[in-house]
This record gives structure tokens, sequence and C-alpha cells, in this order.
């Protein structure tokens, strides 16, 4: 329980310095290489089992989703004689996906800004006024690294109905913020503790408020971190699972994940609009992965550099 | 007002906003999870003090010890075989040896961000009796009558869910070390190979020592992260069939929201709280004892 805070606190005095290696360019001189063959050999076939294993069900899901059911169930392995592509169109209209991806939309893009902001703000407070009940605060929000959604399920579901906002766009928004923080607090606080004071310092003597300086000096410098957690926040809102399914209650709420479970793992056996339905929930993150790959990967590592 | 006065001010209005939507979600909902795993309650009139009766029928129920092991089982592939595996392919990159590095970064970290419930679908469709998985090995066999049955198995059903949970993180782990292995100087492996240093003797004297804490680290968040597993098992099998395959997270999901057994449900929920403590604690122990070890 006590890990956490420690490896967020005993590398303040580096975030400066590490946090330019993570947010930074890469480092370009040559990693030092193996030569031997063996080894290499090795190697290869490691790489290339896992990448086949990786690809390969993702390929063959996306030819299967252009063949007719009893084609697939026929030939389970054959390739399309021709695009199928009533799957499509009828797992658009049957799984009404149309009304999911509006919702996972204005789910994801809302909760990720506005996590974003906050966390950026907190971090703001939390790295440089050095007030004593920012230890306390901050301790607090790393706590939550460790919280499962499933453990608030019921107090939360209890206090949104009291609240009148059960069953409603807020309702589901709220916990995607929440859960959210931790991480992104994290981030946001040992990269602007990194930020050096001086900035800060010569913004008061300019005359500035400290909101002031939180909108025109810590947002501006603060990029490549809000750049990370909006990724890294976008991914995790998008892919949610629990909070739909458990707080909302009517199918005009529901999300990409929640309606294609219910879609694909239920109200249809067809196998060609189930696979339909799995590629239209998974192509727009892959298109997002390749155009933001390095980002990606850079604020998944970030999370755990400071060990 | 006083420059300290308005220094506290702004400090509120930067920080207070977070806090309040995080301590309503999450701290005050766990103090209350907490209280409610001590009463008997269905969700209407008063709540019935029954001080650790849910705890001893939850200790005492079958299936929640099925699915207790069958978590364990998760973490065991999280910290045993991910771990160790994202270690190597991030070592074979960061060493050079293979070409198209990138690429295969690329590929094997491209399930992270796709949807664990599309993941779990796609994998129950292989794995299914008339799936691709049956197919493979009929080929490979050549016995046209194997049927895929390990979900019948109460033992194996959780196989196949361990096996996806391998496929599906262990690019994250290869981007995790990858990125710690690129800090390390390498003018430091470089004199040391200089000065005669053997392949095993820069691994274990350079490349492990400067991992220590990240490899701890990421431990931490495998077991957090493997308690807490749902979806992609609810999307799989539903913790079916009859129970074989279920997580303590979905044993808590049923008694709440289909048994509306309030009580049970939260108690289900600190298990899985003081679990991730009591196995962090220990994960702690073990890398301070280590540490003492070979200080």
């Amino acid at each position: 329980m006590v890990t956490i805070p420690r490896t967020g606190r005993t590398n303040t005095r580096n975030s400066a310095r590490s946090g330019g290696a993570i947010f930074g360019r890469r480092a370009t001189r040559r990693r030092p290489a193996i030569e031997s063959v063996g080894w290499k050999t090795a190697a290869y076939v490691c790489m290339l089992a896992f990448t086949v294993l990786t690809i390969a069900p993702l390929v063959w899901l996306a030819y299967s989703s252009f063949k007719p059911h009893p084609v697939i169930v026929r030939n389970i392995f054959s390739l399309p004689e021709s695009l199928y592509w009533e799957n499509y169109t009828v797992a658009w209209t049957r799984g009404t996906m149309g009304i999911y991806f509006v919702n996972s939309i204005i789910y994801t893009s809302t909760a990720t800004v506005l996590t974003t902001l906050l966390a950026l703000s907190a971090g703001y407070g939390l790295a440089k006024f050095r007030f004593r009940v920012s230890a306390l605060v901050y301790g607090a929000f790393i706590m939550g690294l460790l919280v499962t959604p499933h453990s608030v399920l019921v107090p939360l579901f209890i206090l949104e109905t009291r609240v009148g906002i059960d069953n409603t766009r807020a309702g589901v928004i709220l916990p995607y913020i929440a859960f959210g923080l931790p991480f992104l607090v994290y981030l946001a606080t040992s990269f602007i503790r990194g930020i050096p004071d001086a900035f800060e310092q010569s913004a008061l003597c300019d005359g500035a408020g400290y909101l002031r300086i939180f909108r025109s000096v810590i947002v501006p410098l603060s990029t490549p971190v809000a750049t990370t957690m909006l990724i890294f926040a976008f991914i995790s809102n998008w892919n949610e699972f629990v909070f739909v399914f458990t707080l909302t209650s009517s199918p005009a709420l529901r999300s990409l994940p929640v309606g294609i479970n219910a879609f694909a793992g239920g109200m249809t056996r067809d196998f060609g609009l189930q696979f339909a339905a799995l590629i239209i929930g998974t192509v727009p993150m892959i298109v997002f992965y390749i155009f933001f790959h390095e980002q990606i990967a850079r604020g998944f590592a970030a999370g755990a550099l400071k060990g | 007002m006083t420059s300290i006065q308005y220094r506290r001010a702004s400090y509120v209005t930067l920080v207070a906003p977070a806090f309040f939507v995080y301590a309503a979600v999450i701290i005050f909902p766990i103090a209350y999870t907490a209280y409610l795993s001590f009463v008997r309650w269905q969700g209407f009139g008063a709540p019935q003090w029954v001080a650790l009766a849910n705890y001893t029928r939850m200790l005492t129920d079958p299936v929640f010890l099925h699915g207790l092991r069958n978590n364990l089982l998760v973490v065991g592939i999280s910290v045993l075989g991910q771990i160790p595996l994202g270690f190597v392919l991030a070592y074979v990159i960061y060493r050079r040896m293979v070409r198209a590095e990138k690429f295969f970064e690329v590929m094997i970290f491209l399930p992270i961000t796709i949807s664990p419930v599309v993941v779990a679908i796609l994998w129950n469709q292989i794995f299914s009796p008339a799936g691709a998985f049956t197919a493979i090995v009929r080929a490979l066999t050549g016995n046209p009558t194997y049927i895929m049955r390990l979900f019948e198995d109460r033992t194996l059903a959780i196989a196949p869910i361990l096996f996806v949970i391998l496929w599906m993180y262990t690019g994250l782990y290869m981007v995790i070390y990858l990125a710690n292995l690129q800090r390390i100087d390498p003018e430091i492996i470089e004199s040391a190979t200089i000065d005669g240093a053997s392949e095993p003797q820069i691994f274990t004297r350079i490349i492990l020592p400067a991992m220590v804490n990240i490899i701890f680290t990421t431990t931490v968040f495998a077991v957090s992260g493997s308690l807490k597993s749902f979806d992609l098992i609810w999307a799989f099998t539903q913790g079916g069939p009859a129970h074989y395959t279920e997580v303590i997270a979905i044993y808590m999901y049923r008694h709440t929201f289909r048994f509306y057994n309030y009580g049970l449900g939260a108690s289900t929920s600190m298990a899985i709280i003081v679990l991730s403590v009591v196995l962090i604690c220990g994960l702690r122990a073990i890398a301070r004892y280590l540490e003492r070890r070979y200080e």
C-alpha cells in the first residue's frame, strides 16, 4: 500500500531530467548489439512466433467478417470469395451500433478532456504550492491506483440514485473522471515538479495571478505530458466497460464495448454479424494506434518509468 | 487579501475540483462499502448488522474459493508469464538482435489498444468447440474427431483465458521494459565489453541491477490489475460454465446486481482490496530480502 507513493516521491529531484528522457526525443545513440548467430536465430524465432500469434487472429477476424455465416461454419479459414458487406449493414442497423458510437464519443471526449484539465490543475497545486496538506491529498490520489471499480459500484449506484443522475450520461462520465484521476494526477504532478520555479517567479513579478500562471505558463509548458495524459485517458475511457454496464439500464445510453458485448456476445448466433460488430469496435482504435503509436507506447511506459 | 490568503485560495481553486470528484466517487463509497460488508441488506428497508456473517459465508462458499484460485492463477500468469516474456522481448529489441525491430514492437504492442470485450469475444470464437482452435488441432494431428473440450473441465477451464491474458498484456510489459532499457547508458556496456565481460555477465551485473526497481513496480501493477480483471472474463464466459472460470470480481457482481445481496457483494469487494494489499506487502518483503542479499 505504501509502495506507490514512495516511488512517486523519491525521484522528485530527478523528475526534470527523467521527464526530459520520457517525453523528449528518444536517445539517438546506438544501443549495443549482440552479434552471435545462435542468439540472433533464437531471437527471430521468438519475435516471429509472438508477432504471428498476435496478428493472425486479427487478420482472420478481419477477412472472416466479409463471409456469410454458413461459409464461416463450413470452411473456417477460407478467404472470402466476394466481399459480403451485408454483415456490416445488418450489424450496424440491428445492433444499433450508430447509437453506441455516438455515446462512446460523448463519454470518451468529455471525460478525457475534463480528467486531463482537472489533473493538470491539481498537479500544479500539488507540485508547486508547498502546503503540508499536499502530501496527504497526493497520497489519497495514489492509493486510488489500487482501487477496483467494483469496490465502489454499490455505494456509487445508491449515491447516483439519491442525487438523481442514475441512468444518465453525467452518471457515467463522473466515475470515468474519478477513476482516471489517480494516474493522471501522478503523471501531471511529477512532470510539473520538474518545471523550474523561475518561470512561475517571473510571471508573479509581472503581476500575474496563480490561475493566470496556470493558464498561460504551466499548461503550455506541460504540452508533452498533457498529450500523454489525453491519449492514455482516451484509450481507457473508450474501452471502459464496467460503469456503463452497471450504472445504466437504458440501451440508448450504452457505449460501444457494452453494446458489442450485448450484440455479439448474446443477441446473435450469426458468426458473420458477430465478426462485423467486433471489427466495427476495433477499427477506430487501430486507426488511432497507427497515428499515435509512439505517444501511446511512451504514455504506458511513463507510468512505470519512475520505478 | 494578504498574499498568503491569496496563495491558499488559489491552491484550493486548483486542487479542490479534482479532489472533490475523487472523494465523492471513490473515497466516500469505499468507506460505505466497508460498512455494508458487515450488514445484511437487500437494497430496501433497514440494513441489519450481522458482524462477520458475510465474510464467513463467503469464505465457506466453494464458488468463491474456486474463484479465488482462478484469480491467483491470473496473478501467477501475469507475474510469472507476462513479465519474464515481456522482458525477453524487450531485451531482444534493445540489443538489436533482430532487424525491423520497430515492426515487431508495433505489432506485439497492438492488442493493448483493443477493447478487452472484443478480444474476449474473438478468442471465445476461436476456442469454441466448432472454432478455429479445433480446426487447427485437427489439421495438425490428423485426428478429425478432435473437439476443444477444455471448458468442460473444472480444473482446466481457466487455461484458455490465462492464455488470452498472456497474449493481450505481454506487449505492454515489453514497451515498459524497453523504455527503461533505453535509459541505460550504452557506454557502460561498451566499456564492459572492452574489459572482456561476457554476455551473461553484462546481463546479470549491469542490466538486471538497473532494472530491479522497474520490475518490482510492474509486478505491483500486474498484481493489482489481475485482481481487478472482470470485463475480459465476463465477455468471455461470464464465469461459466457452472462457475468454472469465475473470478472474485464476477462473484461480487453476481451477488450484488443479480441477487441484490449487497452485504455479501461488499465483503467480496473488501476481500479484493485486502488481497491486493497483502500480496503487494508480500512482494515488498521479497524485494527487500533480495536487495539485502545482493548488496
